[in-house]
């Protein structure tokens, strides 16, 4: 960053004596532009020294995906696009017939159970019961008064959501690949953790009437940044971080306009 | 000295062995069959709930439940299959070749639900039943008839059964039990269970309006007796009616598959999909057809709102439902757009991403339409309850005393199958998961 050109120096205008034209003596006084001294680069040294990065929604060590970074000013941004309670979006990979006490496969067994009673139909029917029961706590925790017309509008498009905090939020799940023991899930959340993405699919294992552990969280997500915008591991250079802001600067002007 | 060695952290290959060996638990095996379960909520003081402690309690630390706000198991011995819910009263009926077939709770100070001999005086019967007890049907066959369907009204209730008619009993001041009006008589204890049989063919659908009966036979006739002053017996006059007769007008001919009636008005669904009502019409249900306030003669609702499979009446308002899964309602009080829509002649409908359609999940259909008598309720293709309406009395079971203006979820475990309002209290039957 510090090898990209800066920004010219500032210039003042000063008075500087010079000789006057013509006989010797008396001094002028000539009006000139001329750098400042204070900002010649070797007395200022180099620009960048530290950044200031701040992290969107947290993603622990256990899971995978889209992570929302701002830089600088960027900042600022990070606590307005909070306030948008936008949802996030994750893949969970889920396997039946264990139960383990930080509910992922990687914590100490506790239980084993049988799972072949368990069909597509079954789970799609707990998954909307899923929907059912967190679409009312959508509808309690976006402290809207339900007795008003706005109320009902809101509900009929569907953008009643809760803008202030509230307990982890379940907008919608769907249930992408079934091959017993394994399952794959996609939630689109608010407000929540990933152990209560883990803890969610022990629920589902146990309304099942046998249990089941989370394998896998990937954010695919976060409100407006998608898997296709996120950087990989090898494209962590400067190029590549100053094209995905430029990208991305336009879509979360336009996002913060909508719901601020 | 080298001869114990201590255990140290398990490392992977023990830990996969211990895994390996760990028992495995057997919680639902190849043959575990969904269980049918029966839910209540509503005011509980009448008995209509069905759970003696919330009324008498039991235990020193129980407190009298007045009103059960959120869905609650009742216990039943056998399958129930059809249910009614009168006015501060209930019926289950189950399909079983058992002797009995039909359970009561709730008033019974007009004989509703059939003579309850009363343990403490072997003469007399209970007026409040607090429990599903046995209603003793006089059957010529108690071993191979099935009951079919149960309704209630306001102070009498109907028996369908599939080989020996239809038997009503209760209050029969208006005729409303087929049977001749007696003057003076009392109902209250009586025994009597009146059976009706000559009908044109089988009787199919029997539904109790609040003071008179509707009977919907195989051939698509409807035959009513009862109350007549708001026309709601449809036979051309305001005369109450004692013995089952046929009704004319816009249905005669047409093949009527479903009856539903409530309050004083009635609808009629045909098998091509018209709509006809009779009955009052103070609240401008039958408004698009005719200014007055009283219909005594079933007349065709032309609503251009599509090929209509299911309707149902209410005391003020009424709600059908298409055969695309669309919900419409019409009439006075809280018709679920919002507290701005009060009343309205025309069929609204109303949203279906209110019932949880979205691009998410774009295949929900709402499959049946329920009416109380200021409350509707809609159950969807998935199994989940929607309610709405004016809450007496904490009839919605939402957990809350407030009105709803638009559709609200129920949280019932398990699948919803069917469901009977009443007036302030609701009863449904579930599948387990």
């Amino acid at each position: 960053l510090n090898a990209a050109p800066e920004r010219a120096p500032r210039e003042r205008v000063r008075f500087l004596p010079t000789p006057a034209p013509g006989g010797g003596g008396a001094v002028e006084l000539v009006p000139a532009r001329v750098p400042v001294l204070a900002d010649h680069p070797l007395v200022r040294g180099p620009r960048f020294r530290k950044l200031k990065i701040g992290a969107g929604h947290r993603l622990d060590v256990k899971a995978s995906g889209v992570f929302v970074l701002g830089i600088g000013h960027g900042n600022k941004l990070l606590t307005d696009l909070y306030n948008c309670h936008l949802t996030k979006v994750y893949t969970v990979g889920g396997l039946f017939g264990k139960a383990t006490d930080d509910f992922s496969d990687t914590g100490n067994l506790i239980e084993k159970t049988t799972f072949d009673h368990i069909t597509r139909e079954k789970l799609e029917r707990i998954l909307a019961v899923i929907q059912g029961t967190n679409q009312k706590a959508l509808l309690m925790y976006s402290n809207i008064d339900m007795k008003t017309q706005e109320a009902y509008e809101l509900a009929v498009k569907g953008l009643i959501r809760p803008m202030g905090k509230s307990p982890p939020i379940i907008t919608a799940v769907r249930c992408l690949q079934f091959a017993l023991p394994e399952f794959q899930l996609e939630i689109h959340c608010l407000h929540e953790t990933q152990q209560y993405l883990r803890k969610m699919v022990h629920e589902i294992g146990l309304e099942l009437k046998s249990s089941a552990v989370c394998t896998q969280v990937r954010r695919i997500r976060d409100g407006v940044f998608t898997v296709d915008d996120a950087l990989l591991r090898t494209q962590w250079n400067l190029q590549s971080i100053q094209e995905a802001i430029q990208n991305c600067q336009l879509k979360v002007e336009t996002e913060l306009e909508k719901t601020l | 000295r080298g001869l114990c060695v201590a255990a140290g952290p398990p490392n992977t290959r023990q830990l996969r062995e211990a895994e390996e060996a760990a028992p495995v638990f057997q919680y639902a095996g190849k043959a575990a069959r969904r269980k049918d379960r029966v839910f209540v909520w509503g005011f509980s003081f009448s008995g209509a709930l069905g759970v003696p402690s919330f009324v008498k309690p039991d235990a020193g630390w129980k407190k009298p439940r007045r009103i059960q706000a959120t869905p609650y198991r009742l216990e039943t011995e056998e399958k129930i299959s059809s249910a009614a819910c009168g006015y501060g009263f209930t019926l289950l009926a189950s399909n079983t070749r058992d002797i009995t077939k039909v359970w009561g709770m709730g008033l019974n100070k007009d004989s509703q639900l059939g003579f309850q001999r009363s343990r403490r005086d072997q003469t007399k019967g209970y007026e409040y039943v607090l429990e599903p007890s046995p209603i003793p049907l006089p059957l010529e066959k108690p071993q191979q008839t099935r009951v079919l369907q149960v309704s209630c009204g306001r102070a009498h209730s109907l028996v369908l059964t599939d080989s020996e008619g239809v038997f009503t009993m209760g209050n029969n001041s208006y005729g409303q039990c087929g049977r001749k009006v007696v003057e003076d008589e009392i109902y209250s204890g009586s025994h009597l269970i009146h059976q009706l049989k000559e009908f044109d063919s089988r009787v199919v659908q029997v539904v109790c309006g609040q003071d008179h009966s509707l009977f919907r036979t195989k051939k698509g006739t409807v035959y009513a007796c009862g109350w007549g002053a708001d026309g709601q017996t449809g036979l051309g006059h305001y005369n109450i009616t004692s013995v089952p007769t046929k009704l004319h007008g816009d249905i005669a001919g047409v093949n009527i598959i479903q009856v539903s009636s409530y309050g004083d008005c009635c609808l009629a669904v045909s098998d091509e999909g018209d709509v006809f009502g009779w009955g009052n019409s103070e609240y401008l249900q039958l408004a698009s057809v005719t200014e007055t306030t009283q219909v005594n003669v079933p007349r065709h609702l032309p609503f251009k709102i599509g090929k209509v499979k299911e309707a149902a009446c209410g005391g003020t308002g009424n709600i059908v439902l298409t055969e695309e899964g669309n919900v419409f309602v019409w009439g006075y009080g809280i018709l679920g757009k919002g507290p701005n829509l009060i009343e309205t002649a025309v069929p609204e409908m109303i949203p279906p991403s209110l019932f949880g359609w979205s691009d998410f999940s774009p295949d929900i259909r709402v499959a049946h339409v329920r009416c109380g008598l200021s409350q509707f309720a809609a159950l969807t293709n998935r199994g989940e309850l929607f309610v709405w309406g004016k809450n007496l009395r904490g009839c919605l079971g939402t957990g809350r005393m407030e009105d709803q203006y638009f559709p609200w979820r129920v949280t019932v475990p398990g699948e919803v199958v069917d469901v009977a309002c009443g007036v302030d209290h609701m009863v449904s039957m579930v599948r387990s998961f």
